[in-house]
């Protein structure tokens, strides 16, 4: 279903998405609130996570396969490279077929938000990392 | 007389179709299947080599009118995304009276889930598991759990497969779901079994009721997953009420749905 032009897609964005992006934002400090962007079919959540002691701007993309497919998420602060980061900076948040419920993308409990929050994750370890050389969490399996 | 709409016809796909038009109350199919036949399916396909390089679904039709010439056929050989099909979809998929889905990546089970739901038909869907180790048939009905309520019950824990990450720089690719291959004869019993339960469900309709939703079979023991070969499993699926698939309607008139979408990212184009 495509999240801007199916009717299932609408409602899923209306009913779920938005309301908890809302809910997000809410009383937070407007530079940490989630910006949304229409890009063609695609939705672009543009927000700052400040983990740790550093602050981080990203973006998350719903494309228009969105829930099905996973969300994209991108740190836009340059890195080092380190492990779980793929091309482009976009990093590896969720694992097909893992047996590990929350390495898996699962479209009818997870939303946007829940995707902003497992970057939330990557990010303390990345800083854990980076002092360590360590990452914190075990591989997805 | 029934019309069947299907999805997939790879390996799994053409031999649950070999059985369904069997069935003499079959006098419709149409099959969505956008690939070609290449030389790597030849090993667990009812095609053989005289096939490789055209399109599955031209090779699926030309089965079908090979052994019920009667039958009406259709065919869609694009994908259920594609760009300007979903329309001639729709239609199809409204004058079905039942779907059957054999395709492998997760995208299209949910797209199929949708257009069923849409439609409000009842349809099944069968997978074999990673290696041919068994393989589960479900079964959907109106109003009942959705694939996302099925798929989010059963957390997807039945895997052996240890492959790499999906591919997050084409987030639309395809995304296999079986990647270890299933033997011919693994495929072909699970299609046997989906068989059975479409054709039960299209017989009994809103009366089916065979004491499962979804049946899980396996093949080969495996170690902490299947102490037993040949053991069937039912699970009882209910609609999870906290689906974000299934339960998210009813919220807005739908005239005022992109107006309502509209202002929303407005909002937030702002926040």
């Amino acid at each position: 279903m495509g999240l801007l032009d199916s009717e299932a897609g609408k409602r899923r964005l209306l009913s779920v998405e938005i309301p908890i992006i809302e809910r997000y934002n809410d009383g937070r400090d407007p530079a940490y609130r989630i910006q949304v962007v229409r890009v063609g079919t695609t939705l672009v959540l543009r927000y700052r996570l400040k983990p740790v002691h550093n602050a981080y701007q990203l973006e998350t993309r719903l494309v228009s396969s969105y829930p099905s497919v996973p969300p994209e998420t991108r740190v836009l602060t340059p890195l080092r490279h380190c492990p779980h980061l793929l091309e482009g900076q976009t990093i590896c948040l969720w694992r097909q077929g893992s047996t590990r419920m929350t390495s898996r993308w699962d479209p009818s409990r997870f939303t946007s938000v829940f995707a902003i929050q497992a970057a939330w994750r990557w990010l303390a370890c990345y800083e854990v990392w980076h002092e360590t050389g360590e990452w914190p969490l075990p591989e997805a399996k | 007389m029934a019309c069947i709409i299907q999805v997939g016809v790879g390996s799994g796909g053409m031999a649950v179709l070999d059985l369904i038009i069997r069935d003499p109350q079959v006098t419709d199919v149409t099959l969505i299947e956008p690939d070609r036949f290449e030389m790597d399916n030849v090993d667990r396909h009812l095609i053989g080599h005289s096939g490789v390089g055209r399109a599955k679904v031209e090779l699926a039709a030309e089965w079908v009118r090979e052994h019920r010439p009667g039958i009406r056929m259709r065919t869609v050989s694009t994908s259920l995304s594609a760009d300007g099909c979903a329309g001639s979809i729709d239609e199809l998929a409204d004058s079905a009276d039942i779907g059957i889905c054999a395709v492998d990546n997760e995208t299209a089970k949910y797209a199929w889930d949708e257009l069923m739901r849409r439609h409000a038909k009842p349809w099944t869907l069968g997978e074999v598991l990673s290696g041919g180790i068994g393989g589960f048939v479900h079964w959907f009905a109106p109003g009942n759990a959705c694939y996302g309520c099925v798929a989010g019950y059963l957390q997807r824990a039945i895997s052996i497969d240890q492959g790499k990450a999906p591919d997050y720089s084409q987030p639309d690719g395809g995304m296999a779901e079986t990647k270890i291959p299933a033997s011919r004869a693994a495929i072909s019993t699970i299609a046997s079994l989906h068989a059975l339960v479409t054709l039960g469900l299209l017989t009994h309709r809103t009366g089916y009721a065979p004491g499962f939703t979804s049946l899980l079979f396996s093949l080969e023991p495996v170690a902490n997953v299947f102490p037993l070969a040949f053991k069937p499993y039912r699970f009882q699926i209910p609609r999870a009420p906290d689906c974000l698939i299934c339960g998210t309607g009813g919220l807005h008139a739908e005239e005022d749905v992109d107006v309502a979408i509209h202002d929303a990212l407005a909002r937030l184009g702002q926040a």
